[in-house]
């Protein structure tokens, strides 16, 4: 008898739970979000940053009763920064995790690989921070969404910018991948177009990603001596960038200087005073930027949880969990079709305003930030930023023939 | 200063630096006969200790510079006894995955344990700004004293091989260890040695770096490819060789990054090639022994 009690345990449970659960069961199930960011390596921060506001969006959705009665969950992969490697983790979150909707990617080069492969796996997928107009471009394709800008519209906005500064031969110091050098291609053009007799120095400098000691480099472009310089240098990169220009004067010159995603806190904080006052930064999303409800919700929830203020990788991904939870629960379905379908011209509000995705190219018209290096915020660690400008996001997009997106 | 005299400060800048770290990989493998590709996680351990010690329990920078590399020769000792004595005796490609395993190992305990954030390390004061060099315009005081560092070393490297009963020790072990055995050398102490000295050179390197460079979990693997490829250019194995190839890697930057940025990526890589097409032991090497 005593072996029997057991097994009776068992087969009460199978019973109860075949009876009573088998139908529910797949109700219960929590909705999977498969997202992919870079996890290890330099860039490691953005994708820690990226997991957190996806956690604090779920967390609160779950605790409002989650996306039709079911709670959210997340699994997240590495994707190394390598587009083979982000591929075979949307194959698993996929095929082996059962993943309902995808997001995430910090590359360029990432995004560009992956892309391609959505229509295969028929699952949606919101990109969050990585910025080559081709995934909205030429590379678009039925399943593919980005929320946060692309290089297209931020370097229109810094064409803009540039223009209103006066400064006539320009230069650029990127990395030397899709992500250096379409920044300087799109902010060339923007910028000829709007002033015809600014010059586009044939002196520029693409160090590698990763290049570590760019002093040669910027000895180089004090040589040419612009009179202003695009920097599309990110990450520990940026930092390292930073310093050693500090060390060679480089912020002294007569320049204007603007950095295409100068403003991400993940930068701001490690370089604390040593970014200089009074240059040019950017970013996707500045956390002291909205007056809305939404933000003033996200940005304090942010801090009491995580202690820092949220970066424009934080933002992202928390707003394309709402986007999903809005898709969801207007298509009534998890189907990826469908949802697919459904994210098409559906307008959010987000942290950082009322954003829709283009159906023309499945690009949401966010405007870029830019602002001024100002004094420190000494709370936080980090510079403000000054002046800040959040441009149009529609005035600032191609028009979908400009991105040969043909969907 | 000219253009040009900035761009030999920098190739020096840059290519004593590697020296440092790569004389500590060809070391190893001359001695051990042991490819340690875990030696980046070494270098970069070195920068995190550094900024520990300097920023969180708030040393100044010298003392500093002396303890940080011992915590890692600490380390590289436990490494030796606990995992590589295994396979010294074994094929080089045996140490190539465990080491790569070690790598992995190091890389993720970093991030668990400070984080995956970028960090910085201020220069003690006395290092901080610019200073007037060759007569011209400004040059930063502390890439001259990694220059000073890196050239301390190669002296101090020089003396410790030629002129000292360790160096020749350790040489004869890298030539012939059963040998050495025979002439009554403890050949272990000098095999967990030998690998202790290595790391500590990376983890000088890691240390000198940490005020220049971005302290995040990934300056480990950019480095480990840099000092392969002065490896592969100079010779494996070889002491001149490390110290030919990283000033090569150094000019190939300082003035490709200077005067022809559009290949400068290239450079290296098509060296490399070169040196494998027409001496494939490198410039100093001989090659690995079985």
């Amino acid at each position: 008898m005593q072996l029997l009690k057991p097994a009776r345990l068992l087969m009460t449970l199978v019973a109860v739970t075949g009876l009573a659960g088998a139908p529910a069961w797949a109700d219960d199930d929590p909705i999977r979000i498969g997202a992919i960011y870079i996890l290890s390596g330099s860039a490691a921060n953005y994708g820690k940053f990226a997991q957190q506001g996806i956690q604090l969006a779920i967390d609160e959705i779950n605790q409002d009763g989650g996306v039709m009665g079911r709670d959210l969950e997340v699994i997240t992969e590495d994707s190394q920064g390598k587009a083979s490697v982000a591929i075979q983790a949307a194959r698993k979150l996929v095929y082996q995790d059962q993943a309902d909707v995808l997001m995430g990617l910090d590359s360029s080069g990432v995004a560009q690989g992956l892309v391609p492969v959505m229509p295969e796996l028929k699952k949606p997928l919101i990109i969050t921070h990585a910025a080559t107009p081709d995934v909205t471009g030429k590379l678009c394709n039925a399943y593919t969404y980005r929320i946060s800008n692309n290089v297209a519209q931020n370097m229109k906005a810094a064409a803009i910018i540039a223009g209103e500064t006066g400064a006539k031969r320009w230069t650029t110091i990127g990395p030397d991948y899709a992500f250096g050098h379409q920044s300087w291609e799109f902010f060339g053009k923007a910028l000829k177009e709007a002033n015809p007799d600014v010059e586009l120095m044939s002196d520029t400098a693409f160090p590698r990603f990763g290049a570590e000691d760019f002093t040669p480099f910027i000895n180089g472009v004090m040589a040419a001596k612009p009179d202003g310089v695009l920097i599309s240098v990110w990450g520990g990169d940026l930092v390292n960038f930073v310093r050693q220009a500090n060390n060679l004067g480089f912020f002294e010159q007569d320049m204007e200087i603007m950095f295409t995603v100068g403003a991400a806190t993940e930068v701001l904080s490690a370089l604390g005073e040593q970014m200089p006052e009074g240059v040019w930064l950017s970013t996707r999303y500045w956390y002291d930027g909205f007056d809305n409800d939404v933000n003033k919700r996200f940005v304090s929830a942010y801090i009491d949880r995580y202690g820092v203020p949220p970066s424009y990788n934080a933002e992202g991904a928390y707003a394309a969990v709402y986007a999903y939870k809005k898709a969801i629960e207007s298509a009534g379905s998890t189907d990826g079709d469908k949802l697919a379908q459904t994210l098409s011209g559906m307008s959010l509000d987000a942290p950082n305003g009322t954003i829709a995705f283009r159906a023309g190219d499945h690009q949401a018209l966010v405007g870029p930030n830019w602002g001024k290096s100002g004094p420190m915020n000494e709370k936080h660690g980090i510079r403000t930023l000054a002046d800040l400008r959040i441009l149009d996001g529609e005035k600032v997009s191609r028009t979908i023939e400009e991105t040969g997106c043909q969907l | 200063m000219s253009g040009f005299g900035a761009a030999l400060l920098n190739s020096l800048d840059i290519g004593l630096l590697l020296f440092v770290i790569a004389v500590g990989l060809n070391i190893v493998f001359g001695v051990l006969n042991v490819i340690n590709f875990a030696h980046g996680a070494l270098y970069m351990l070195g920068a995190y200790l550094a900024y520990t010690l300097i920023n969180l329990v708030g040393l100044s920078f010298w003392p500093t510079l002396l303890l940080a590399p011992l915590g890692v020769a600490a380390v590289a000792v436990l490494i030796d006894r606990l995992v590589l004595r295994f396979i010294y005796q074994r094929d080089v490609a045996d140490s190539l995955l465990l080491t790569f395993a070690l790598l992995l190992i190091i890389n993720e305990s970093v991030r668990s344990i400070w984080g995956s954030g970028i960090h910085v390390v201020e220069p003690p004061p006395i290092l901080q700004g610019t200073v007037r060099v060759f007569g011209g315009p400004s040059y930063p005081i502390y890439s001259l004293f990694v220059i000073l560092v890196g050239l301390l070393l190669l002296a101090g490297l020089w003396y410790l091989f030629n002129r000292t009963r360790v160096g020749r020790i350790m040489r004869a072990a890298a030539l012939d260890r059963d040998m050495a055995e025979a002439l009554g050398i403890n050949t272990k102490r000098v095999v967990t040695g030998v690998f202790a000295f290595g790391a500590w050179l990376a983890a000088v390197g890691g240390a000198v770096a940490a005020p220049m460079r971005a302290i995040d979990p990934g300056m480990g693997d950019k480095i480990i490819i840099e000092s392969f490829i002065v490896v592969v250019i100079g010779g494996l194995g070889s002491f001149p060789g490390a110290l030919i190839g990283a000033l090569a890697l150094g000019l190939m930057h300082g003035f490709g990054g200077r005067y022809m940025p559009e290949i400068n990526m290239l450079l290296p890589f098509v060296g490399m090639a070169l040196v494998l097409l027409f001496k494939p032991t490198g410039i100093m090497g001989k090659g690995a022994t079985a």
